[in-house]
């Protein structure tokens, strides 16, 4: 029978800045979907929904830049980067989608076991880089044009006007809503449900730690 | 026998013509011209005493009774004339030479006294009527001032309303030391008039209590008829009254070159050029000769916009500034402290009413930033009237804006930029006729902004009140639109109406209707890619990707569980298979 471990998988800041982003795209979602849809819904009025969605996006902000600066004064980021050897990534890619795809139902193991210095599986690699270093920044930067455009004039001009920008914005918060659920599924699949989440409260991953390994 | 006697008679008659004739022909040449000089002389005193003959001598018959005091003549309709005459009068006229009856031909003294007028007015008509035997029209035609009176249709007055009756003088010894404007009063304090070539009747009359009320009261007439004089008075004439007010009005020019420049560059004022007779001109406004103190068109009573714009003046009348005026709140603004008097510029879809608001609101700036996020942006983007005018009709209207100069892009730079002319234009903005469609909206876009075009041209969107006339009908403060809600929902009501709006060099602006959907069209972001209004012009197609991408959030997790489910049998299996392998290590 397989024992179970535990690694020290999330520092504390990784914690702390993963719970207030959780907890601030939670809010955004929802005060976006306000902003956006006032005539359905009637969660709050149109002016505390621009509010509090401003005040999250600035902690937005803050916080990717405390991680930012945590992963790159630590080094840590290189776990975002995906290997240099290409082939070595694509096939890692394909084993890891084979194993989400069939290798899961089948019963087989996880070809990834997370380490503090390899946490991601080459899928999530390439997805947290995109995020991170891709999609959020553009969501802060045309979030900040959005929140005062008369200031960003001339870089909503650069960015093709106000109606791309705004459709950019948009597009980005309905791939980060649908991209949650997909997240807080992929949270479940640890050795138990709530491993992974217990992992990014305590720290602590518990993982089977299969004989013989 | 017979004809020696006939001879003896011929050569007689022969001696006495040579002897005689010479004496009949000086006889003829002279005492003809002598005996005509002779009567001539002789007529002389009786002529000069005939020029000085008095009324009592020339009708001594009349005399008797009109030299009578209290005598009167009473019309049918009981208004009365004194029919006494003033001999000294007549006497000291230039028709001291005339009979009574000369000019009162149908008084016959077998009916007189008895003859009936209907009033006194239908005697005077008679009676002036006289005068054309002498004075023909043929002959009044030949002085500019009368030329008018020989047209009956000019309704000119009555000989004797100028000339007087029995007292007639020539004007130059009627008022020798009248000059100046009451030279010209003579005539123009009567109601003359004179008709136009398209048969409008033109008065002609001056009210001199009006004139001397008038800030001009000091000017003589010839400041502004400059082509008139005591010896001059041009015939001239206009096709319509309306022609009339435009070519007098510049004679403001040479007082007030100023304000007849800023006047020239009105909006006011390109109509006029372009023909439109409604367009006003400086007498429409300040009159003729009533011409006003400046505190006089500053009034409610006395503004001259109304004349024109009285729907709006109404609208005004009700408004905030209006009722303020009313209560005798001066600051209260009149039409010109928006669109100023002289310089009056098309308003619709320009900054200019928004400056005129914030030179007196001068701490609305402030106030909004107080409260509204985005204060300058929602200040710039939607009119003021768009939220303290609550109950108008609203819109939205996109104007064509060059991004390199930050200016509107014209009607006439269109027409340029295409090739094009004005029916041309109306062609392609709305090629079906059914409202401006979102590939129609990018059509004239791409069409602007084609190779080798130096302008960068975009529709920019602007929240704005449908009509001029509603734009008046602004309210107190409080119930003014505070509601982001009012706005900022795809249900409100301005997004019910999108306008393109071509703005002309003047200011001026064609619209043309467009289809509410071009607001949330994908293409509109290239086409009107500076326009957004968060919550409301968001686009469709992300609405539904929207949808398609949660769904498919939730969808794979649900998915991925239910075939988790479906295959635990086999994982069970498996996992049984591994422990039994390692039981039996």
């Amino acid at each position: 029978m397989n024992r179970i471990k535990k690694i020290y998988l999330h520092p504390l800041p990784v914690r702390i800045w993963h719970w207030i982003n959780a907890v601030s795209f939670i809010v955004l979602i929802v005060t976006g979907l306000q902003i956006r849809y006032r005539e359905i819904l009637g969660l709050m009025n149109f002016r505390t929904a621009v509010d509090v969605h401003n005040f999250f996006g600035f902690i937005l902000i803050f916080n990717f830049f405390l991680w930012l600066v945590f992963y790159i004064v630590t080094g840590k980021i290189r776990i975002y980067l995906p290997p240099l050897n290409f082939r070595k990534f694509i096939t890692g890619c394909v084993k890891q989608a084979r194993y989400y795809g069939y290798g899961i139902f089948m019963g087989d193991p996880n070809p990834h076991h997370a380490t503090p210095d390899n946490k991601f599986n080459p899928m999530q690699q390439m997805a947290y880089l995109a995020i991170m270093l891709l999609l959020i920044p553009l969501q802060m930067i045309t979030g900040l044009f959005l929140w005062d455009m008369k200031l960003f004039a001339d870089w909503i001009n650069l960015a093709g006007g106000i109606k791309i920008v705004d459709t950019v914005h948009v597009f980005l918060f309905l791939f980060f809503t649908s991209f949650i659920f997909v997240h807080v599924y992929l949270a479940t699949l640890g050795h138990t449900v709530t491993a992974h989440i217990k992992a990014m409260v305590t720290g602590y991953e518990e993982m089977e730690e299969e004989r013989g390994h | 026998m017979i004809i020696k006697s006939s001879e003896t008679k011929v050569e007689k008659g022969t001696l006495a013509l040579v002897l005689f004739g010479p004496v009949f022909g000086l006889l003829y040449i002279f005492l003809l011209p002598l005996t005509a000089a002779i009567t001539l002389l002789l007529a002389i005193p009786e002529y000069a005493s005939a020029r000085k003959a008095t009324v009592l001598e020339n009708s001594p018959m009349c005399i008797t009774c009109h030299t009578s005091k209290g005598l009167e003549k009473i019309f049918m309709n009981r208004e009365r004339l004194s029919v006494f005459v003033y001999t000294d009068d007549f006497n000291n006229s230039a028709h001291t030479f005339l009979r009574c009856t000369d000019c009162h031909g149908k008084v016959s003294m077998a009916t007189h006294p008895g003859r009936a007028f209907a009033s006194r007015s239908a005697f005077e008509l008679e009676t002036a009527e006289v005068c054309g035997n002498c004075h023909t029209d043929r002959k009044l035609r030949a002085n500019p001032v009368h030329a008018y009176l020989t047209n009956k249709i000019n309704a000119p007055p009555l000989c004797t309303k100028c000339h007087g009756a029995h007292n007639v003088k020539r004007i130059a010894e009627w008022r020798p030391a009248e000059t100046g404007n009451q030279h010209c009063l003579i005539c123009h304090e009567q109601k003359i008039s004179k008709r136009l070539n398209n048969g409008e009747k033109l008065s002609l009359y001056i009210d001199e209590t009006l004139l001397s009320a008038s800030v001009h009261n000091r000017h003589a007439c010839s400041d502004c008829h400059t082509d008139f004089s005591m010896k001059s008075h041009p015939l001239k004439k206009f096709d319509s009254s309306r022609k009339h007010s435009i070519a007098v009005s510049v004679a403001c020019k040479k007082c007030h070159p100023d304000k007849y420049t800023a006047v020239s560059r009105s909006i006011h004022s390109t109509m006029v050029r372009e023909g439109n007779l409604k367009a006003p001109v400086c007498t429409d406004c300040h009159g003729f000769h009533s011409v006003g103190p400046k505190a006089v068109y500053d009034t409610m009573s006395g503004v001259p916009c109304r004349k024109c714009h009285e729907n709006t003046f109404k609208v005004y009348s009700q408004s905030v500034h209006g009722m303020a005026r009313t209560s005798g709140e001066h600051k209260a603004p009149l039409c010109s402290a928006c669109h100023f008097a002289h310089e009056v510029e098309a308003a619709a879809m320009t900054d200019k009413i928004r400056k005129a608001c914030l030179g007196c609101h001068k701490e609305a700036e402030d106030a909004h930033k107080q409260w509204l996020p985005n204060s300058a942006l929602h200040l710039s983007a939607v009119a003021c009237a768009a939220c303290h005018s609550p109950d108008s009709e609203k819109g939205i209207y996109l104007r064509l804006y060059d991004q390199n100069t930050g200016e509107p892009f014209t009607e006439e730079q269109m027409l340029e930029l295409l090739g094009i002319n004005y029916e041309g234009l109306s062609g392609r903005m709305d090629a079906h006729g059914d409202g401006i469609d979102s590939s129609e909206l990018w059509n004239i876009v791409k069409q602007l902004n084609r190779k080798g075009a130096d302008a960068r041209i975009t529709f920019l969107g602007r929240m704005d009140i449908s009509n001029g006339i509603d734009a008046h009908r602004l309210t107190i403060k409080k119930n003014a639109v505070k509601e982001c809600y009012s706005c900022h929902n795809t249900n409100s009501d301005f997004f019910s109406s999108v306008t393109v709006a071509v703005v002309k060099a003047d200011g001026r602006i064609t619209r043309y209707d467009a289809k509410p959907e071009v607001l949330g069209s994908m293409i509109s972001m290239l086409s009107i890619k500076d326009f957004y209004v968060l919550g409301s012009t968001r686009l469709r197609m992300l609405d539904w990707l929207g949808i398609l991408m949660v769904f498919g959030g939730i969808l794979l997790p649900v998915a991925h569980i239910t075939v988790r489910i479906l295959t635990s049998p086999v994982r069970e299996a498996k996992r049984l298979n591994r422990l039994r392998k390692e039981g039996r290590r």
